[in-house]
C-alpha cells in the first residue's frame, strides 16, 4: 500500500515538474515576447541559475565549497570559443567540449580534495586566479587582456534563430532543466546515498567500501563540467570574452548567493534562488539605489538566513507542510 | 588468513605498536585484550587502513595490504565495528545496510540485507532515522549490521559490549554466536569484560605497551604473571 502511495505520488511529482517545465519553455517567451530587456535578464538569471545548480551540486553531494567556479566559468568560455573560432567547431559541439575541458582543468583540484571546509574553498579560490592569470598572459591562444571579439553567435537550425533571446532562453533552459535532473539521478542513486553519508561520517563510508575520495571527484567533475557548459554558452550569447570577464568571481559570489538564497539542499532552490535574487536585484533594487544597489542583495541574504537557514524553497516547503500537506520529497 | 607480521607504529616519538605479529585463520575467534592505552584500537586501525604503520607486513587471504587503501580492505572482506558507534547520520538504518553491501560487497541483495536486519534485531526500525532513532544497543547493533552487510570474511570489533548493562551484554554476546555460526566468518575482538572473552573465544591474544605479550587459551593467558602484571601493575617477579 505504502508503495503504491509512493508510486503514485512520484507520478503526480514527474507530471507537476513536466507541466512547469513545458510552461518554462512556452509562456515564458509568449509573456516577455518584444520586451528583450526583460528576456536578456531571465536569460543571465539563468545563467547564473546554472552555475548555482552547479555548484549546489558539489556542495550538496560533494560536501566541497567551492569559492572558485569562476575558473570553470572561464575555461569552458574560452575553451568552446577558442574551438569555433581557430579549429572551425560547430558551437553545440564546442559548447560540450567546453565543460568536457572545464572538467579536464579540475584534475588540478584533486589534490584539494583531501582538504575540508574553508582550506579547500581558499585553494580552489587561489586556483581560479592562477586561471585568470594564464588567460591573460597566453596571448596567442586567449588574445591577452585584450580578449576575444566577435565570437561567433548561436547558429540558424531548422529554420529556427538560435542567437535570438527566446534562442538563447531556450538554450539556457534546457541546459539548467538537464543539470537539475542529473543532480536529481545522482542524488537518488546509490552514490548519492553515500555522497550524502560521507558528509558527517567519512571514516564510517570508507570502513564499508566507499571509496570517498573518487566520488568526490566525480562529483567536482561533475560540477566543472556543468559550470564550463554554461560559460561556452554565455561565450556565444554576449560574443565577446576578456579575462577579468571570464573568470571574475562574480561568477562564483552571485552563484553562491543565489544557491544559498533558493536553498543548496535542495535541487530546484539554486535556481529559483537565481532568478529571483538576480530580478530583484536588477529590477527593484537597481531602481530603488542605482548605486551600491548590491548591499539590498546582501541585506536580502542576511535576511532570509536569519528567517531559514535552509533557503526559499525548504521555507515554503515547511510553510505549506504546516498548511496543505507534505509535498514530494527533494524538490 | 591474516597475518600481522613484524608491525610497528610510531605517533611522533611515542612507539605505540612494537613488532606486533599476529596470525587469524579462516573462521577463528580470537580476543584481543589489554590495558588502556596498549594499542589494541591501533592495531584495528592499522588492518582497517586508517593508520599507516611503519615496519612490518600485513597479509589477508593471500594479499599485502599494505598499500591498499581502506575502502579497499572492506571490500577485500575486513569489516569493522567501531568502539563508538558511526553510523551514517544522514541515512535510515535500512540505508546504511545497503549502501555497505552496494560499496563494500558490490552488490545489492535485499533478501540478505533484511536478514542481516533480521539477525541483529533491527527490523522494525529499519526506515527509522539512524542517528536519531537508536539506542547505544541498536547503534551497535547497526555496526555489526554494517560490517556483515560488505560479505567480510573477518569481523574487528572493537569494544562492542562496551557500555552495555549486563543483559545487552549477555544478548550481544548470543549475537555474535550466532554471527559466528550462521556466517563462519573469522572474528578479532576488543573487549575488556574477561569472562565474556574467555566465554567466547577459544583464543586470546594481549597486548601492552604496544607489544604483544602473551596468546594462547584464555585459562592459561589470564594465569600468564606477564599478562597479571600488565593488568595490576605488580611485576611478575614481585
Amino acid at each position: 500500500m505504502q508503495e503504491v502511495m509512493r508510486r503514485a505520488s512520484r507520478h503526480r511529482s514527474v507530471a507537476l515538474a513536466v507541466v512547469i517545465a513545458a510552461a518554462l519553455y512556452v509562456l515564458v517567451p509568449f509573456a516577455l515576447r518584444g520586451n528583450l530587456y526583460l528576456m536578456s535578464l531571465v536569460v543571465a538569471s539563468l545563467t547564473i541559475g546554472g552555475i548555482a545548480v552547479a555548484w549546489a551540486l558539489l556542495g550538496n553531494l560533494g560536501g566541497l565549497i567551492s569559492f572558485g567556479h569562476a575558473a570553470f566559468f572561464g575555461i569552458g568560455s574560452y575553451a568552446s570559443a577558442i574551438l569555433v573560432m581557430k579549429s572551425g567547431w560547430p558551437i553545440f559541439p564546442a559548447m560540450l567540449a567546453g565543460g568536457i575541458c572545464a572538467s579536464l582543468a579540475a584534475v588540478l583540484v584533486l589534490p584539494a580534495l583531501r582538504l575540508k571546509g574553508p582550506y579547500f574553498a581558499l585553494a580552489v579560490l587561489a586556483y581560479a586566479h592562477i586561471f585568470r592569470i594564464v588567460a591573460t598572459e597566453w596571448k596567442a591562444l586567449t588574445g591577452g587582456a585584450g580578449g576575444i571579439g566577435s565570437i561567433p553567435r548561436f547558429p540558424v537550425l531548422l529554420g529556427f534563430d538560435f542567437a535570438s533571446k527566446t534562442g538563447a532562453y531556450w538554450i539556457i533552459l534546457s541546459l539548467v532543466l538537464a543539470f537539475a535532473l542529473i543532480h536529481f539521478y545522482v542524488r537518488n542513486s546509490d552514490y548519492g546515498l553515500a555522497l550524502r553519508a560521507m558528509h558527517d561520517s567519512e571514516e564510517a563510508t570508507r570502513a564499508v567500501g566507499v571509496n570517498s575520495l573518487l566520488l568526490k571527484a566525480m562529483m567536482l567533475f561533475l560540477s566543472a563540467f556543468m559550470t564550463g557548459m554554461v560559460g561556452a554558452f554565455n561565450a556565444h550569447y554576449i560574443n565577446f570574452l576578456e579575462p577579468d570577464y571570464a573568470f571574475s568571481g562574480l561568477w562564483t559570489m552571485l552563484p553562491i548567493v543565489a544557491a544559498i538564497f533558493g536553498g543548496y539542499r535542495t535541487i530546484t532552490g539554486p535556481l529559483v534562488g537565481a532568478v529571483v535574487v538576480y530580478l530583484l536585484d536588477q529590477l527593484v533594487f537597481k531602481a530603488v539605489m542605482p548605486i551600491g544597489h548590491q548591499i539590498m542583495l546582501g541585506a536580502m541574504l542576511g535576511a532570509m538566513i536569519l528567517w531559514n537557514a535552509g533557503g526559499l524553497l525548504p521555507a515554503i516547503a515547511g510553510w505549506w507542510r504546516r498548511h496543505r500537506g507534505p509535498l514530494a520529497p527533494h524538490a | 588468513m591474516l597475518e600481522i607480521a613484524n608491525i610497528g607504529v610510531r605517533f611522533g616519538g611515542l612507539r605505540v605498536l612494537d613488532d606486533v605479529s599476529l596470525q587469524v585463520g579462516e573462521g577463528e575467534i580470537v580476543g584481543l585484550v589489554g590495558p588502556n592505552g596498549a594499542g589494541k584500537t591501533t592495531l584495528f586501525n592499522v588492518i582497517s587502513g586508517t593508520v599507516p604503520h611503519q615496519a612490518g607486513t600485513l597479509n589477508f587471504g593471500g594479499s599485502r595490504l599494505d598499500a591498499m587503501p581502506a575502502y579497499g580492505r572492506a571490500r577485500c572482506g575486513i569489516g569493522r565495528a567501531f568502539q563508538i558507534p558511526q553510523p551514517m547520520h544522514a541515512l535510515t538504518v535500512a540505508e546504511n545496510v545497503h549502501v555497505a553491501q552496494r560499496f563494500g560487497a558490490g552488490r545489492v541483495d535485499r533478501r540478505a540485507q533484511a536478514e542481516i536486519l533480521d539477525l541483529v534485531g533491527l527490523t522494525d526500525k529499519a526506515q527509522r532515522d539512524a542517528a536519531t532513532a537508536l539506542s547505544l544497543t541498536e547503534l551497535k547493533a547497526l555496526e555489526v549490521a554494517k560490517a556483515l552487510a560488505i560479505s567480510p570474511r573477518i569481523l574487528l570489533l572493537d569494544e562492542v559490549l562496551a557500555g552495555l548493562e549486563a543483559h545487552g551484554k549477555r544478548m550481544f554476546t548470543q549475537l555474535l554466536a550466532e554471527v559466528h555460526a550462521r556466517y563462519r566468518i573469522a572474528i578479532l575482538i576488543i573487549e575488556h569484560d574477561i569472562e565474556t572473552i574467555s566465554a567466547l573465544c577459544p583464543r586470546v591474544a594481549v597486548l601492552n605497551f604496544g607489544k604483544l605479550i602473551a596468546d594462547g587459551a584464555p585459562a592459561a593467558v589470564f594465569r600468564d604473571p606477564a599478562v597479571v602484571a600488565s593488568y595490576t601493575g605488580v611485576p611478575a617477579d614481585a
